[in-house]
């Protein structure tokens, strides 16, 4: 049995360690945000949060996460209670096929709660690593910039921050 | 059911449904009044279903599926327009596979050559305003006044004079009971509330929480998990493998040999790949084992040596006008095998049962994925239920069904609900891809530098051979399956008689638009056994590049400026010299900013005339694209951002395969696998894209894939000013 918690829920899980968080979250907890894109770090569709830090689900043995804390997509929010991120997403008319964005959102999130106002050129270092195969970059560069300003406003980010330093912590103590 | 009149040009009927709602189908008229199983050719009209519920639902079947092409908005929109509803209230459901639900163009239910739109616009408006009309009828009826009288706006009819109002829930049930006037009338553009101005995406909620269900994500009762491997080298079968190794590998149920290789089913998803993995299987590689790129090539030039191939167009007197010309421009250009590269890779969950099949797929063409399951199981069509979902990226690969196959195949062998998942890994080395090209090119300038002849042979291989083998017995669905073979054999032979023709080799090449009095457009047939099938724009993804790329140096070949030398080409055009002009205003054409170089071309697809300019800039014999202008006209814009979009996706796509694209082959195996070979580009790498949309009050025309074709003819016109380096092969590298 390995124990983590996602999405603020204790998850205790009955299968072999090397086994990748990306198919425990989809097979086994019937997490399906999160999507299989590549199996190799290299698309960025699988993208979650480790302790706030985006991680490549497909390449992380669930072994490897034993006690911490994973968020995602569905852990970030929901139609009925949206994350400023999702809405700005929402605002710019982002998705097309729509099968990146769980990532993208994943990794626009957690760069937005590190540098709170990034420019141009940080977003796109850092959203480099997710793919979009439908080309919606001019739209998540934008998106990003909104959800920039929301947050600023809301102050969110440091909201979401908190509480999942505190789950955290939790399962370790 | 009764069916209550005949209108002009189709009718309607309308029931209650056994749910107690209001069912309403258009269809053109004798479509409705035979069985679906008649074979006639009335059955190839599209029908779209609009469900009203009492307490105010609305449920529309969407019959073409949603890739990300913003088609579920698009159609969305043109039915709440016409029945006067908010189109968020309007629930979406994808469509079975039915013959109620063919493509009009194609006679298949196939989304694909992006005329979602234009093959809908009458009548999916048609459906909404039978509904508006009704609904006003039946309230002028209740309040006895006239129905001219009457108003409808979100989701209620409204009695201006005495202030009255009702909702279209409280109307539905004397509704159904009402004549539908001869005439249904559209209403004018004038009257648009939201055609040509609604601009949010219904999709974007779902796909921005996780909360979309693609393909992937479809969980059954019980279901089990399996992955496939396939002979390395094209066309390949097994010929030995021992499951004993793997069975007794935790989670693994089942090892079975199936038509494209061999299936490990396991609990989870991970077991079963690694048990593949850990399965030794011994191929036997068959006549392609030592195909090659460079073999591909040859056989295409042999080809273009000893067939000068169908006339495709015939102009005037070429031989004359190259012999009188003051000088010729003599060419080769060639693009390569691509792959889709759909974010989603290929899967789809089958149970096959007894007496029926479901099948969950993210295809693009639920009837031909009926034909394909059919094959593999002992059932007939009306016992395979197809249930589309969302895609994740289409582009073209999900009509070739496949995948579809391989699921119910092993479904069917190991008599369990099974999920198949394609690693990206068999995603790249199995696709069927867009044919890679071969292009011969002539052309003639006058003394005064006129361009006076224009020659093209292309080669390359035919989609329809590869595709015909599902899509013609789909067309068929009364045939019984040994005929099959036949009907793909006769599609073949009958191509353009009993099938429509296969464009693809040559579309946008035999369309040449340049006003030249002497024009040779030639294709040269050579299939070298690589499987290949539409990829966005198709021909034109090719074609384009090589008919605007020449274009681009007959003008330098003349000393004109490429924008002045098409335009004067072009006069008779004004559709495209619209565009054309537009494209070198936004982009103040031959001014760039210091350190960036421009290319420009244009080139009309799926109705649409697109041009685009690109700039680069150069670093040693690196280059950036830091803007491409795009300028469209696609007739009535319904929905403007969308429009963008495509374009915006279009140039992404395009730029992708104009920079990185190449499927290779080497003894007889596909050398890419995943993103690190078969690169995508970046957002680091995105240019800044500023699309423009030509005004206009015509029928839509296709949007997903008219973006793609200029992009690298445009790009490799700018490398050639920054470098004189002029690029004749895909993708575009400089020395
Ligand atoms: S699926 Fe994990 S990075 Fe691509
Ligand atoms: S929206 Fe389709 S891959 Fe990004």
């Amino acid at each position: 049995m390995i124990e983590f918690r996602v999405n603020g829920n204790v998850q205790q899980v009955d299968v072999e360690g090397d086994t990748p968080l990306l198919w425990v979250l989809r097979d086994v907890i019937a997490l399906t945000g999160t999507k299989f894109g590549c199996g190799m770090g290299l698309c960025g569709a699988c993208t979650v949060q480790l302790n706030g830090q985006p991680i490549r689900a497909c390449i992380t043995p669930v072994s490897a996460i034993t006690g911490q804390e994973i968020t995602t997509i569905e852990g970030l929010g929901s139609i009925k209670d949206i994350h400023p991120v999702q809405q700005a997403w929402i605002d710019e008319n982002v998705p097309q096929c729509g099968y990146c964005q769980s990532g993208q959102i994943m990794s626009a999130s957690a760069l937005l709660a590190q540098n709170p106002n990034p420019s141009d050129d940080e977003i796109k270092q850092y959203m480099s690593g997710n793919i979009c195969r439908c080309g919606t970059y001019p739209r998540i560069q934008k998106a990003i910039k909104r959800a920039a300003k929301s947050l600023q406003t809301t102050g969110f980010a440091v909201h979401i921050q908190e509480s999942n330093f505190d789950l955290a912590t939790e399962v370790q103590s | 059911m009764s069916d209550l009149t005949l209108s002009r040009r189709q009718f309607f009927k309308m029931s209650a449904a056994a749910s107690g709602g209001l069912v309403l189908a258009s269809g053109i008229s004798a479509c409705m009044t035979q069985t679906h199983s008649s074979g006639n050719e009335d059955l190839w009209k599209a029908n779209a279903w609009v469900t009203l519920h009492p307490d105010g639902r609305i449920e529309f079947v969407l019959d073409r599926v949603e890739m990300g092409q913003g088609t579920l908005t698009g159609l969305t929109t043109l039915l709440a327009e016409e029945m006067d509803v908010k189109p968020e209230l309007i629930e979406i459901k994808f469509a079975p596979a039915d013959p109620t639900y063919r493509n009009p163009d194609y006679g298949l239910q196939i989304t694909g050559g992006s005329n979602s739109l234009s093959s809908s616009w009458e009548q999916i408006r048609e459906s909404g305003a039978v509904i508006r009309t009704v609904m006003k009828q039946a309230a002028s009826r209740v309040w006895k006044v006239e129905p001219s009288e009457c108003v409808t706006s979100d989701s209620q009819v409204m009695h201006p004079p005495t202030n009255q109002a009702l909702k279209y829930s409280d109307l539905y049930k004397l509704a159904i009971n009402e004549r539908i006037p001869n005439d249904i009338e559209l209403k004018d553009p004038s009257e648009f509330k939201l055609i040509g101005k609604h601009n949010q995406r219904l999709d974007a909620p779902l796909k921005s929480t996780g909360a979309a269900n693609f393909g992937i994500d479809t969980q059954i009762e019980g279901m089990a998990y399996a992955v496939v491997a396939r002979s390395p080298v094209i066309g390949g079968k097994v010929k030995h493998f021992d499951p004993s190794s793997v069975m007794a590998m935790t989670g693994v149920k089942q090892v079975v040999q199936i038509t494209s290789g061999v299936a490990v089913v396991a609990e989870q998803y991970w077991q079963a790949r690694k048990a593949l993995n850990a399965l030794a299987i011994e191929w036997n590689e068959g006549q392609n084992a030592s195909l090659s790129t460079d073999r591909v090539f040859e056989l295409y030039k042999k080809a273009a040596d000893d067939d000068e191939g169908d006339k495709r167009r015939d102009d005037g007197d070429i031989d004359e006008a190259l012999a009188t010309a003051a000088k010729i421009v003599d060419v080769e250009y060639q693009a390569p095998f691509l792959a889709h590269a759909t974010m989603e890779p290929q899967n789809c969950v089958a149970h096959v049962q007894e007496d029926r099949c479901d099948v969950w797929a993210p295809t693009q063409g639920p009837d031909v994925a009926q034909v394909a399951v059919a094959k593999v199981t002992d059932l007939s069509l009306d016992q395979i239920f197809i249930h589309t979902t969302f895609i994740g990226g289409g582009f073209g690969r999900r009509l070739t069904q496949d995948f579809t196959a391989e699921a119910a195949e092993i479904s069917a062998k190991t008599k369990l609900p099974i999920k198949l998942i394609w690693s990206r890994e068999d995603d790249t080395k199995h696709d069927l891809y867009r044919p890679a090209s071969y292009h011969r090119l002539k052309a003639g300038l006058s003394k005064d530098g006129q361009l006076i002849g224009w020659q093209h042979q292309i080669v390359c291989s035919k989609i329809l051979s590869w595709y015909v083998w599902d899509a013609a017995p789909a067309q068929f669905p009364w045939a019984p399956k040994f005929m099959y073979n036949t009907l793909a054999n006769v599609g073949l032979a009958g191509e353009g008689v009993v099938a429509p023709e296969d464009h693809s080799p040559f579309e946008g090449a035999d369309s040449y638009p340049y006003s030249v009095a002497n024009i040779d457009v030639r294709y040269t047939h050579a299939d070298a056994g690589v499987p290949v099938t539409y990829w966005r724009s198709v021909g034109h993804s090719q074609n384009a590049f090589v008919v605007e790329g020449f274009m681009n140096e007959m003008a330098h070949a003349a000393e004109q400026d490429p924008y002045t030398f098409k335009r004067a080409l072009l006069k008779d055009i004004p559709q495209a010299l619209a565009v054309l002009d537009q494209v070198a205003k936004s982009a103040n054409w031959g001014n760039p900013k210091a350190g960036r170089h421009q290319g420009l071309a244009i080139h009309k697809s799926f109705g649409t005339w697109v041009a685009q300019v690109v700039e680069v800039s150069l670093n040693g014999n690196q280059y950036q694209v830091e803007k491409v202008y795009c300028v469209v006209d696609c007739g009535l814009a319904v929905n403007p951002d969308v429009v963008h979009s495509q374009m915006e996706s279009g140039v992404v796509f395009a730029l992708t395969a104009a920079k990185y694209g190449q499927i290779d082959i080497e003894d007889g195996k596909v050398r890419q696998s995943n993103f690190h070979d078969y690169q995508m580009l970046r957002m680091n790498e995105c240019p800044e894209i500023i699309v423009d949309i030509i005004p206009s009050a015509n029928a839509p025309t296709g949007v997903g894939e008219p973006g793609v074709p200029p992009l690298a003819p445009a790009l490799a016109d700018a490398l050639f000013s920054a470098t004189g380096q002029r690029l004749r092969s895909l993708p575009l590298t400089l020395n």
